[in-house]
């Protein structure tokens, strides 16, 4: 025992201590956090106020578009987009970026033009003069006729470039110029926002004990975990690998073999290991919640209806369960791989078959999140190799019922101690076995060795 | 421990790897505070006989005892192992790679520091202590897995080919820290296909070839039994009685003086008088004990 936590300690200390893990580990969390912080200040910084003219020949739609482009208007149109991207997580990247700028807005302040009857060229003239002269940074003209089928109005900005002011422009225009439209055909503005009224869409998830509970972003959860298991495992499973091809090469195992029983130096290896992965994992997921959480309190205190996953400290237990489990069965694969093969080039090959199970485990989790219920999502998610990836992104997507979990995590602890008894068995004979790569027959018969 | 028991014993012992008979029905003893050579030619079966004793694998049939009892892990404990093939962690600090090595050995890390700090003295690799092993030269490292091997104060050192990518300078190094050793009532066990390095150091010996004993036993009795037969001469002339003649069995020419294997042990005054005789210069005659090496190759070839 005290051998064992010797081969623990070290193997934790040298992966914990490298500056790699050290990057990763805190690196991941700091890039997840930008991709949601960023934006949230760059879009926070204001812009200066923009100082608009407005000509408007139809002498109808001015007083709108100023109440349009007020700051309480603005605001309402920010929290209308906010709660629509929300519900679009899928939207792409420019849809996104609209959202967000209209979310932020901009502020504006009016500068009185008295048009008279000017020639619209001297009007241009006159205006251009003006921001030319830094008088004002915009000005807009409006047509006479407002019912012409290609309506056109001009805005002249000084700097055109600034989406977010262009894009909050053009809508308060619009609505300006529908809103005296309607009111030319004699409808009121009200009647119509009534009838144009959009259906209020509300997924809701049934559970098998017929209780309901809105999506909350699960599936989104759910791929990430998926990966992140994915991702951790196949890590992992590679370091134990080359953790043991070395002491192979460099002849190491020859001296440890004899201060301690294999199956001890094994196991110490790959409970050390674990543990550094289990470090790491358990710092990613901390600062993922926090992340989200943070993200749910400046939400809600910009008072956004959101949609927070919701990750329950039972759904955070199971998750470490599966991830251990997970990890036993790979990183024995990787073991057995590893005191078979003569050399890392040798190893990298053969790391394949396991690689391959992942993978699979990793596109049956597509099915499952579609169909949590299905016959497949059951039997993918109790299956020894899948289930470790699988059961977790079921959990997240639909908590299935107890028996279930608990018949995966019986399922792949045979599967472990199936695959340590093989593996250490293997590690034994293979780790003094030099020159040359062992075949499969050979390997079977250390097996049947007793 | 008394002198003459015996550390370890090693009884009908073999092993066999498929159709491969790499230890076959191998019997000796390693007595205390002796250093032990065991030697024969390569893939005599040395290493695997090594690796049983130690524990790393198990005799098909036969028995290891070491200390009076099996082979546990309790026993291990008490054996210093250095393996014919080197093997440190390349990217591990020395003292980092030490503590390990001890606490493997069930040291705690205080009284490990304590000898890690002696031993690196002792090899004068003090100053390399914080260092990692990959940049330290051959010799060095030799020599720092020399201090792995005795950081937990074994009882048996077993020493495989302790001496290989060793410069002259530190092969006599080693060999006063190996006297060092010895002089504490430690057993060494050193194995080598190097005679001439065994029978300058070692007590007893074993010589297997092919699997099997060959010759065995203190090396003052084996060389005793072997007689003198041998002459070291250095002559001008005479030419025609240093051929294969009744009394001359060969005839090996070295640098500066010729040895004279003879037929019988009493053939040495007969060779002197006529080579006199004959009128030739004798500026050396010695009759000497055979060495180690000429009773190896003398042995392996008989039992071919």
């Amino acid at each position: 025992m005290k051998k064992f936590l010797a081969v623990l300690k070290r193997e934790y200390k040298k992966v914990v201590f490298k500056w790699t893990f050290l990057i990763t580990t805190f690196l991941m969390p700091m890039i997840a956090s930008m991709f949601v912080l960023v934006p949230m200040l760059i879009f926070s910084i204001e812009g200066e106020e923009t100082r608009i003219a407005i000509v408007d020949r139809s002498g109808n739609v001015e007083k709108r578009l100023r109440q349009n482009l007020s700051p309480e208007k603005i605001a309402e149109r920010a929290r209308q987009a906010a709660r629509e991207s929300l519900n679009d997580l899928t939207a792409g990247q420019n849809q996104q970026l609209e959202n967000s700028s209209k979310q932020l807005g901009g502020q504006f302040s009016f500068v009185d033009y008295e048009a008279g009857s000017k020639h619209s060229d001297e009007v241009r003239h006159e205006l251009r003069r003006m921001v030319a002269d830094k008088q004002i940074d915009a000005f807009i003209i409006i047509p006479e006729d407002l019912s012409a089928a290609d309506l056109k109005v001009a805005f002249f900005s000084r700097k055109a470039g600034d989406f977010i002011v262009n894009s909050t422009i053009e809508d308060a225009i619009n609505g300006a110029v529908r809103a005296q439209r309607l009111a030319n055909a004699d409808i009121s503005e009200e009647k119509l926002r009534q009838i144009n009224r959009r259906v209020q869409f509300e997924t809701i998830q049934l559970t098998e004990s017929g209780d309901s509970k809105g999506t909350d972003g699960g599936p989104v959860a759910a791929f990430v975990v998926a990966m992140l298991i994915y991702i951790v495992l196949a890590i992992y499973g590679q370091a134990i690998m080359s953790a043991i091809v070395e002491e192979k090469e460099t002849r190491i195992s020859e001296i440890l073999f004899s201060s301690a029983k294999p199956f001890e130096l094994m196991m110490g290896k790959l409970v050390g290991v674990g543990l550094a992965g289990l470090t790491q994992l358990g710092i990613w997921i901390a600062s993922l919640l926090a992340i989200v959480s943070f993200g749910a309190a400046s939400a809600y205190m910009s008072d956004l209806e959101i949609a927070v996953p919701v990750i329950s400290p039972l759904t955070v237990f199971y998750f470490f369960v599966f991830f251990i489990l997970g990890y036993f069965i790979y990183a024995t694969i990787y073991a057995l791989i590893g005191s078979m093969v003569t050399s890392m080039q040798e190893g990298s090959q053969f790391a394949f078959p396991p690689i391959m199970l992942l993978l699979i485990g990793l596109y049956f989790c597509f099915a499952v999140v579609r169909d949590p219920n299905s016959t497949f999502a059951f039997w993918v998610s109790i299956a020894p190799f899948f289930a470790p990836i699988v059961m977790p992104v079921r959990i997240l997507s639909e908590l299935p019922p107890f028996w279930q979990i608990a018949l995966a995590v019986f399922l792949n602890l045979i599967a472990i101690i199936g695959l340590t008894w093989v593996a250490s068995r293997v590690y034994r004979v293979g780790m003094l076995m030099y020159g040359k790569r062992a075949t499969i027959p050979e390997v079977w018969k250390w097996i049947k060795q007793v | 421990m008394e002198d003459q028991s015996a550390t370890l014993t090693v009884d009908s012992v073999s092993k066999s790897f498929g159709d491969f008979t790499a230890v076959s029905d191998l019997s000796f003893e390693v007595r205390a505070g002796r250093i032990f050579g065991f030697l024969g030619p390569n893939g005599a079966g040395k290493t695997t006989t090594i690796r049983m004793i130690v524990g790393i694998t198990f005799p098909d049939s036969g028995k290891v005892e070491l200390f009076g009892s099996n082979v546990t892990p309790e026993i291990q404990d008490r054996i210093g192992y250095l393996p014919e093939e080197r093997g440190l962690y390349k990217k591990m600090k020395i003292q980092d790679q030490l503590r390990y090595f001890a606490a493997l050995k069930g040291i705690g890390q205080k009284e490990a520091d304590r000898r890690i700090d002696y031993w690196l003295d002792r090899m004068k690799l003090a100053e390399w202590k914080k260092k990692k092993t990959t940049d330290l030269s051959k010799g060095m490292s030799q020599k720092l897995q020399f201090a792995a091997t005795m950081l937990h104060d074994p009882d048996l050192i077993i020493l495989d080919e302790p001496f290989s990518g060793l410069d002259p300078v530190n092969v006599e190094f080693m060999k006063e820290v190996i006297a060092e050793v010895k002089s504490k009532e430690k057993t060494i066990i050193f194995s080598t296909h190097l005679m001439e390095t065994a029978e300058k150091l070692c007590d007893d010996i074993l010589l297997i070839n092919k699997s099997k004993k060959v010759l065995a036993g203190s090396l003052r009795d084996i060389k005793k039994s072997y007689g003198r037969n041998i002459v070291a001469l250095r002559c001008k002339g005479g030419d025609e009685h240093l051929q294969k003649t009744d009394l001359v069995a060969r005839v090996v020419e070295h640098a500066d003086e010729s040895e004279v294997f003879l037929n019988s042990l009493e053939g040495g005054q007969r060779l002197l008088r006529r080579l006199i005789d004959s009128g030739a210069e004798v500026t050396k005659f010695e009759m000497v004990e055979p060495s180690l090496n000429d009773i190896f190759i003398d042995t392996v070839n008989k039992s071919a």
